[in-house]
């Protein structure tokens, strides 16, 4: 799995004509092609392609992604410490753990309203307040993420000074006590997880409806109900229980879309995210960046699938039981 | 109509997809200027009775440049989901059919692709390859075949167990046949429904790139490039990017609202 | 008391949050004062703080706050001192000897001498460093540091951009450097230097935070602290600047002359300044390629856009049309010289001559062959809009025309570097030494080298050679005042304009030039300063 990953980010690399000797220096009348081409072999980019796959493959397996090109030799994946004792960070290391807050926080909300909205459609369904549901998250989902943002950063932080219009942190940020610090990165986070959060719910509200609606017409909710149970302990303890169990799997395969959404988000906020890496990686030519982010971004994928299934195992009593044995 | 009858979201649906094919396709004939015609001493002009939705920044007429962009986002959208949709069918159908290694190579290419973020691959692929209008279409289409594929396969594999289906195969039907005549066909109303979700998220990953640089490039209009050109003077000109974000908005909504309630009607589960 | 926290934080908030809206400000409040914090925003993150090693435009701006030059160009683009107090030239122009400041200090409080700059010159001529920049030193045959205070460079052959290239090498601290790799030291994320500012610290991707130095060589500069935020989207470094978060950012046209008038509040806490840009944008031939090898068509093409309309249409009217590759103004533009005015007429003439007839559909063709091509360009929007604004005159005249914009690092290597298009808009920039012979020898066609329209005239060989050897400023004039007339006359480029630089400040800020001077408003960053009354509460410190 992992091979047929690298093979294609590999592949993808390679459709690139260009390599990051072209990208800042290139128009500079200043540098010269000698100086350049120097570059270039320091690289390793003057090696047969096979030669650079099989370098990087073997890199792979040592989880070194070796060193970016673009950012003055600052390591890909983790920290390296130099003779001296000064620790270098490493890009994705920087990166990777703001991208995972804001989706962590967005699955979170995702879920927890997509759960509230579904179940309300699908207990009332083909009334007003299913149809406006339904309307409504279709429009969160239609609506271009980086416009919806633009308008709320005028409104929330120009017209009216509510919210901080960019960034992850205040200026001053460092004088707060540690709590300070915790809600002012919340208060820069609401916009940009709220823009991203806006995407997911139209398709996981939905699965939770048409889970509920199947479930309600179940035989045991009958029974349930036929013994006499009022309706809300049927629709909470019984219905909602079984109908949200597959999202748990939902979990694991939505982490590749929010991830790459990112992109965006992060443009547009100036938040240090593993989107932002990644764009500024494809524009700069830097390879073992680009390598880096679609090998990690996908080994996260498994782990979150991986998590996902045994989190439904253990959900599950007839699967838990089935493994017991 | 009456397809959808009682199903007032997907009647709506209906109706703005209607709507906005009609303008694409007319468009030459409905828009009141040539959507490239410079005019610089009109520069950036508010909503008027001359210009509908204003003029740009180089004194184009945004009404006329949103019409022809309707046919340039409507046809990445079109052609994408119908790579898509072709390849989603030649795999799941073989993945379905036969079964055994054929299958678990495919889905195992098919759980490849869904483990790599998909913007990111789409990224990627279109800067290096240079953003040109085909380009993006044939990378979204390479980048979003894989529901397709799993929806195929799955119906693949029931409809194998019917009775018509083993009586055909038992009856010396070839393959081919098989495959085109029996499987295929009752096995539609799931491809459609999800191709017509797809055409609305194609349209919404060309703003995506459009945004960041790498869609339908100028002068050709999109309307991704005309929200991308305006977000620059959102509390200024605020024509330039209402216009075409509302005409996103208001498509996308169009093909999901049409979408899901084609798989509320056809989808006998519900009935 | 954790509790009690909780509770006052968020209130802090809010207030801090709604005060910025009630306060009124008096921004003509002129109180000097020295002191105060400034914001501004970089759209990229620089990498590397040593310049030579870095070539990206946000690391040159944070390092020249940081490092200094042996020499620097004063505000009006002469040389004038620097670390070096005084430098002279030998009579056979071969040997330049510079004089070095007395008690100089790095920012760590070790003197600064002629050893630093000895070792920065091994450094930048080392082959290991991984330097684009390495050649214009390798030049020099013999580098001498007879003593603490003087630094001897000679070359094998008269070299006249020199003194420029000294100008724009900056002096690194041999004490630390010294046992280093440079390409991966830890030095580039936290530099000493020895001018106006020190590093305080660099949170990645979010901001770099510049505090003043007590011992810069230059002397100390008003301002306490200098913040660069890094915020890529223009749209939101634009909203953070209406919100009065930021105090400086670059401008667009459109922003200087519509988006400023249509809204009172901001212009009036805003001061907008604009200056002599320092690039230009042309519209380039490839020479290799029929039938832009014949000096009439290009002639015809030249006279065939409307270099007015383009300013007026592209730049709002902020940008000159220029007819050299020198900053108008400056002693190395030719003032004798006048762009190719528009004129339709003239270009049919030069078409017809060239032996285009005019077709029945109202298309220029020769031999059977219509007269059209695709002017290529990258993702910038000037450069777009140019393209159309030409496309449609050249249409006018019977010339057809198709566009392609192109990522950028694509545009490089799929079409410049293999001499794959018939005709780009691009930008040079107009640089203070004049030595053209990277962009004009007709030796420089190689790939990626940057005559890459493959421009060869004789004529403009010798004057670009003779006039790197020429040292005297008055010859040197006059020798780059013919090549720019030549160039003009082949038109193997068509000047299109050198646009203003637009900045736009928030009125907080004290003591910049206004017009600016032709080195630009930054010129005199050290003397800006912010009114006690005016600097922001939060950020005292």
């Amino acid at each position: 799995m992992l091979i047929g990953i690298s093979l294609i980010s590999f592949f993808i690399m390679h459709l690139a004509p260009g390599d990051i000797t072209s990208s800042e220096a290139a128009f500079n009348p200043k540098a010269s092609e000698e100086s350049r081409q120097k570059l270039r072999e320091l690289y390793n980019l003057d090696k047969p392609v096979i030669t650079q796959y099989g370098l990087w493959l073997k890199r792979m397996v040592e989880l070194d992604f070796g060193n970016s090109f673009a950012s003055h030799q600052r390591p890909v994946l983790w920290e390296t410490k130099d003779s001296k004792g000064n620790v270098i960070k490493g890009l994705i290391q920087e990166s990777l753990p703001i991208t995972l807050l804001i989706n962590l926080i967005g699955i979170f909300l995702i879920f927890s309203v997509s759960i509230v909205l579904g179940t309300i459609s699908a207990v009332k369904q083909n009334s007003i307040v299913d149809k406006s549901i339904t309307f409504f998250i279709f429009v969160a989902f239609a609506i271009p993420g980086f416009w919806l943002a633009l308008l709320l950063m005028y409104w929330t932080g120009v017209v009216n000074q509510w919210l901080p219009i960019s960034g992850l942190h205040s200026l001053d940020y460092k004088s707060f006590s540690e709590i300070g610090q915790f809600f002012d990165l919340l208060k820069h986070l609401i916009l940009p997880v709220s823009i991203s959060m806006l995407s997911g719910l139209a398709g996981i509200s939905l699965y939770v409806r048409n889970g509920m609606l199947d479930v309600l017409h179940q035989d045991f909710i009958t029974t349930a109900r036929s013994k006499g149970l009022n309706e809300k302990n049927v629709i909470f303890t019984h219905a909602l229980k079984n109908a949200i169990l597959p999202l748990i799997t939902i979990v694991g395969l939505s982490i590749p879309g929010l991830i790459g959404g990112s992109v965006i988000a992060e443009s547009i906020f100036a938040i240090p995210g593993m989107g932002k890496l990644f764009y500024d990686s494809v524009l700069m030519r830097d390879f073992p960046v680009i390598m880096g982010i679609l090998t990690i971004g996908s080994v996260l994928t498994l782990i979150g699938t991986l998590i996902a299934d045994i989190g439904y195992a253990w959900a599950d009593p007839r699967i838990r039981k089935g493994l017991v044995k | 109509m009456n397809l959808f009858k009682g199903n007032l979201l997907a009647i709506i649906g209906f109706i703005i997809i209607s709507i906005i094919l009609f303008v694409a396709i007319f468009a030459a004939f409905l828009s009141p200027y040539d959507p490239n015609y410079i005019d610089i001493n009109s520069i950036l002009l508010p909503p008027s009775y001359d210009h509908l939705m204003g003029t740009d920044g180089l004194g184009r007429d945004v009404l006329s440049r949103m019409l022809y962009g309707a046919r340039i986002s409507l046809f990445v959208g079109f052609v994408a989901v119908g790579i898509a949709t072709l390849i989603g069918i030649f795999l799941g159908s073989i993945a379905g059919f036969y079964g055994g290694w054929i299958d678990s190579i495919i889905m195992r290419l098919v759980d490849i692709m869904l483990s790599i973020p998909s913007f990111f691959l789409i990224l990627a692929v279109i800067a290096f390859l240079t953003p040109s209008i085909w380009n993006i279409m044939i990378v979204i289409g390479l980048t979003s075949w894989m529901g397709v594929t799993r929806l195929v396969r799955a119906e693949f594999l029931s409809l194998r167990q019917r009775d018509f289906v083993l009586a055909s195969i038992v009856m010396g039907s070839s393959n081919k046949k098989v495959i085109t005549k029996h499987l295929l066909p009752n096995s539609l109303t799931p491809i459609i429904v999800s191709s017509v979700l797809g055409i609305a998220s194609a349209v919404l990953i060309e703003s995506g790139l459009s945004f960041l640089g790498l869609g339908v490039q100028a002068p050709t209009a999109s309307w991704g490039n005309i929200l991308t050109d305006g977000k620059e003077y959102i509390q200024f000109a605020w024509w330039l990017s209402l216009f075409p974000g509302l005409a996103i908005l208001v498509t996308v909504l169009g093909y999901n609202l049409l979408g899901e309630g084609l798989r509320d009607v056809l989808d006998p589960k519900n009935k | 008391m954790k509790q009690i926290f909780l509770l006052i934080l968020p209130l802090i908030f809010l207030i801090s949050c709604s005060k910025n809206n009630s306060e009124v400000i008096d921004y003509n409040d002129n109180n000097f004062s020295s002191g105060g914090v400034l914001i501004n925003a970089m759209s990229a993150e620089p990498s590397n703080l040593i310049s030579m090693i870095a070539g990206d435009s946000a690391s040159s701006a944070i390092a020249s706050k940081i490092f200094n030059s042996l020499i620097r160009y004063d505000e009006n683009l002469n040389f004038t001192s620097d670390i070096a107090e005084s430098w002279k030239i030998s009579k056979d122009q071969k040997t330049i000897t510079f004089k070095i400041k007395k008690g100089l200090e790095w920012s760590d409080g070790i003197p600064l001498t002629s050893a630093d700059v000895y070792f920065t010159w091994k450094l930048i001529t080392n082959p290991n460093t991984r330097t684009p920049y390495g050649s214009d030193y390798t030049l020099v045959s013999q580098a001498r540091t007879p003593d603490e205070h003087t630094f001897i460079v000679t070359y094998d052959d008269n070299y006249a951009p020199a003194l420029d290239t000294w100008a724009s090498l900056e002096i690194l601290p041999k004490h630390i450097l010294e046992n280093e790799d440079i390409n991966s030291t830890y030095f580039s994320r936290k530099p000493t230097g020895s001018n106006y500012y020190k590093l305080g610290d660099w949170v990645s991707g979010q901001q770099v935070n510049l505090i003043k130095s007590e011992n810069g060589v230059l002397g100390k500069p008003y301002i306490n602290k200098l913040t660069s935020r890094i915020i890529p989207d223009t749209s939101s470094q634009f909203l953070e600047l209406s919100a009065g978060n930021i105090d400086l950012m670059n401008i667009n046209p459109i922003q200087f002359k519509r988006v400023f008038p249509a809204k009172p509040k901001l212009k009036n806490r805003t001061a907008l300044y604009k200056e002599m840009g320092n690039g230009y944008t042309y519209l380039g031939f490839n020479l290799k390629r029929k039938p832009f090898n014949d000096k009439r068509v290009r002639q015809a093409i030249n006279y065939a856009i409307n270099k007015e309309e383009v300013i007026k249409g592209v730049l709002l009217g902020l940008g000159e049309p220029i007819s050299s590759p020198y900053k108008p103004g400056t002693r190395w533009n030719n003032p004798s010289l006048k762009p190719y005015a528009y004129s339709p007429k003239k270009a049919l003439n030069l078409l017809k001559e060239a032996g285009y007839k005019m077709s029945a559909d109202n298309f220029l063709v020769k031999d059977g062959k219509a007269l059209e091509f695709e002017i290529i360009t990258n993702q910038n929007k000037q450069r777009e809009m140019t393209a159309v604004l030409i496309q449609r005159r050249l249409q006018e005249i019977g010339i057809k025309v198709s566009i392609r914009v192109i990522e950028w690092a694509s545009f490089v290597n799929r079409f410049i570097k293999p001499g794959d298009f018939d005709v780009v808009v691009l930008g040079w920039s107009l640089s203070l030494d004049p030595d053209q012979f990277n962009i004009w020898h007709s030796s420089q066609q190689g790939p990626g080298q940057f005559n890459f329209v493959g421009y060869d005239n004789k004529k403009v060989d010798q004057l670009l050679e003779k006039g790197r050897r020429e040292l005297d400023l008055d010859k040197r004039e006059k020798i780059y005042h013919e090549f720019s007339q030549q160039l003009l006359d082949d038109s193997p480029i068509v000047y299109l304009y050198a646009g203003y630089g637009l900045t736009a400040v928030n009125k907080r800020i004290k003591g910049i030039k206004s017009p600016a001077p032709p080195a630009g408003i930054y010129h005199n960053s050290q003397d800006w300063y912010i009114p006690k009354s005016l600097r922001r509460n939060e950020l005292t410190n």
